[in-house]
């Protein structure tokens, strides 16, 4: 006999409101897909009973969690999805997934080779035959990579004089920031030095996995989740915090660790911290004290991304946000971008990826910001190419509106 | 965090009171569990520059010398969320606002004093479609302020359906709820 009537993915509490269908950005675009009741709970009915009644077209689900945010009864509607596509989908991830999901593999290749990579991937007779053979989208402007990884950078320009800091705190950079756009991760040294943190890199730092997770190479994914959560908790023995970046590096290290891969987090999730909380709370209880630079005006836009919704942080990053003179801060609508990671660049889901994302990129025309404001790496990807207009990381964002020499001053006090 | 008033709650109730309140100059935060909200109403108390925190819930709350001085939210952690006032448009029991158990009603944020019928035989009527009292059971208040220990909590006012006497099976719901809500307003902007 059943000993709970309440199972850890809460499915029984489904009360068939169907507000989760309501919210899903896929189902109203893309008729192919059952939603987020038929392919959660409701198929899990099923499921439960035999695996046959697995359906393929759980594949569509883009793991917003927009679905889970709605949920009056606290379903994990995504997760639900997510698990049933891990234990019932038999099918082997295919050449193109494998590449666009091994981010912390292809990054040291793409780097070495950055010049190269990033001219061919721009070449349209390479995107056309990218498309034709593996089906990678020819319309997707692909991410470029940095010949020098944020990594490297960082050992040779910053690493000797963090020891100075009388605080500190480790960064888990994300695969983005390291091969991409390592620019974002020099801000971040930069703002943390100038509040009087010594940032210091986690112990060969893996991938958080939720590219692999998405594509099935799940196995591949556990293995780093365990290198990682024991690098974790040694930085944390050693008195050092976690502080995140991406929004979804996040999400799947306090969420989907347990939840999915069924690594235990429980006593590491307190020390993980997303730089805009961490900072947030810093400054208004005024452990640090910013400077900001006379003068600085912006209007910016502020695109919350799925995952921080369901993180529901995303108020640190607006209260951050507005603590800046000179900031004028729109708040769009909630609204998915399309891109959801690797979804965006497969050929079979870029036309659905455009159409998700369209009532956003109106938005965004109607407001007409300097820039948008934006926690994640893809939706920049996205947004960018979409609209046209640039999209900033509040952290750099900081970076620019902050006098860091005066702060720097002002907390080495 | 500290805002002028927290409103706990984004259905009707909630989002009328905090729309109202934000377009008045007053800053607001919305707590808003799931998806009880229409669109519309979000947008109005957005585009007012108001702040909601949606798919997050409240848990508890820090009561000193009866005031309400901060509730806390399943997804800030040890940040508080601090108001001179607050309402709370937590609805009845499908949203959590009350709680029925085998033999008592309660509300579970604050513990605040709820009527309702001891006899729980009497709670329903066996004719379905007969008025249900245990729809009017709910909150109870003194001057617009709910009651804890029979002692009003001065900051606190409830509105909506988690108050007594206001059931969403009634006719003219929408109306009451609603006035229960333009109500509160009116006593936040008076003090």
């Amino acid at each position: 006999m059943q000993e709970k009537n309440i199972s850890a993915n809460n499915f029984e509490q489904c009360q068939k409101c169907s507000l989760c269908e309501t919210v899903c950005p896929v189902m109203a675009n893309n008729p192919e897909y059952g939603g987020p009741k038929r392919s959660g709970p409701d198929g899990e009915r099923y499921r439960l009973k035999n695996g046959i009644f697995y359906d393929d077209s759980l594949k569509y689900c883009l793991n917003c969690k927009r679905c889970e945010v709605a949920c009056p009864s606290g379903v994990r509607i995504a997760d639900l999805i997510q698990q049933a596509r891990i234990d019932f989908n038999r099918r082997p991830p295919k050449l193109r997934d494998m590449m666009l999901a091994s981010t912390d593999q292809m990054g040291p290749v793409a780097s070495a080779f950055a010049p190269i990579v990033n001219f061919s991937l721009g070449l349209a007779p390479v995107k056309g035959l990218l498309d034709v053979t593996i089906g990678l989208d020819h319309r997707r402007t692909l991410p470029k990579y940095s010949s020098e990884t944020f990594v490297r950078w960082f050992n040779k320009h910053a690493a000797a004089s963090q020891d100075s800091f009388r605080k500190h705190v480790s960064y888990y950079h994300g695969c983005y920031a390291n091969y991409n756009y390592p620019q974002l991760a020099k801000d971040f040294v930069a703002v943390m030095n100038a509040f009087g943190y010594g940032v210091h890199l986690i112990e060969r730092e893996r991938c958080c996995g939720v590219a692999k997770i998405a594509n099935g190479m799940i196995e591949a994914a556990t293995r780093d989740a365990k290198i990682n959560m024991a690098a974790f908790r040694k930085s944390i023995s050693a008195g050092r915090d976690i502080i995140t970046v991406s929004t979804t590096c996040t999400m799947t290290l306090l969420e989907e660790y347990p939840e999915l891969l069924k690594v235990d987090n429980g006593d590491v999730k307190a020390h993980i911290n997303l730089v805009e909380q961490f900072l947030y709370k810093a400054i208004a209880s005024g452990e640090v004290k910013p400077v900001w630079k006379e003068g600085w005006k912006a209007r910016a836009a502020y695109h919350c991304p799925c995952h921080q919704e369901r993180l529901g942080l995303g108020i640190f990053t607006t209260e951050l946000l507005k603590m800046i003179p000179g900031m004028e801060l729109i708040e769009l609508e909630s609204n998915c971008c399309g891109i959801a990671g690797t979804y965006g660049f497969k050929k079979e889901n870029f036309k659905v990826s455009q159409m998700i994302g369209r009532p956003l990129f109106d938005e965004i025309a109607a407001v007409a910001p300097e820039f948008v404001a934006c926690e994640c790496e893809t939706c920049k990807w996205q947004i960018e190419m979409s609209t046209g207009v640039a999209v900033k990381n509040p952290v750099s964002i900081l970076a620019d509106a902050l006098d860091l020499q005066k702060t720097s001053e002002l907390n080495s006090l | 965090m500290k805002f002028d008033v927290v409103i706990i709650g984004g259905g009707l109730a909630g989002m009328t009171a905090a729309t109202e309140l934000q377009s008045s100059g007053l800053r607001c935060a919305v707590v808003a569990e799931g998806l009880s909200l229409h669109n519309a109403s979000r947008s109005g108390f957005k585009a007012a520059g108001g702040t909601l925190l949606q798919g997050d819930r409240v848990i508890s709350g820090r009561i000193e010398n009866g005031r309400l001085t901060g509730v806390f939210t399943e997804k800030l952690g040890d940040t508080v969320l601090e108001a001179d006032n607050f309402i709370l448009a937590s609805g009845k029991y499908f949203s959590r606002g009350l709680v029925a158990d085998m033999d008592k009603v309660y509300e579970p944020l604050f513990g605040l004093d709820v009527q309702y019928e001891p006899d729980r035989s009497k709670w329903f009527d066996r004719s379905f479609a007969a008025d249900q009292p245990f729809l009017d059971f709910g909150v109870k208040t003194e001057g617009l302020l709910a009651l804890k220990d029979g002692v009003p909590v001065a900051n606190l006012y409830p509105v909506g359906e988690v108050l007594a006497g206001i059931s969403s099976a009634s006719g003219d719901a929408t109306v009451q709820i609603r006035n229960s809500a333009l109500a509160a307003v009116k006593a936040i902007r008076r003090n």
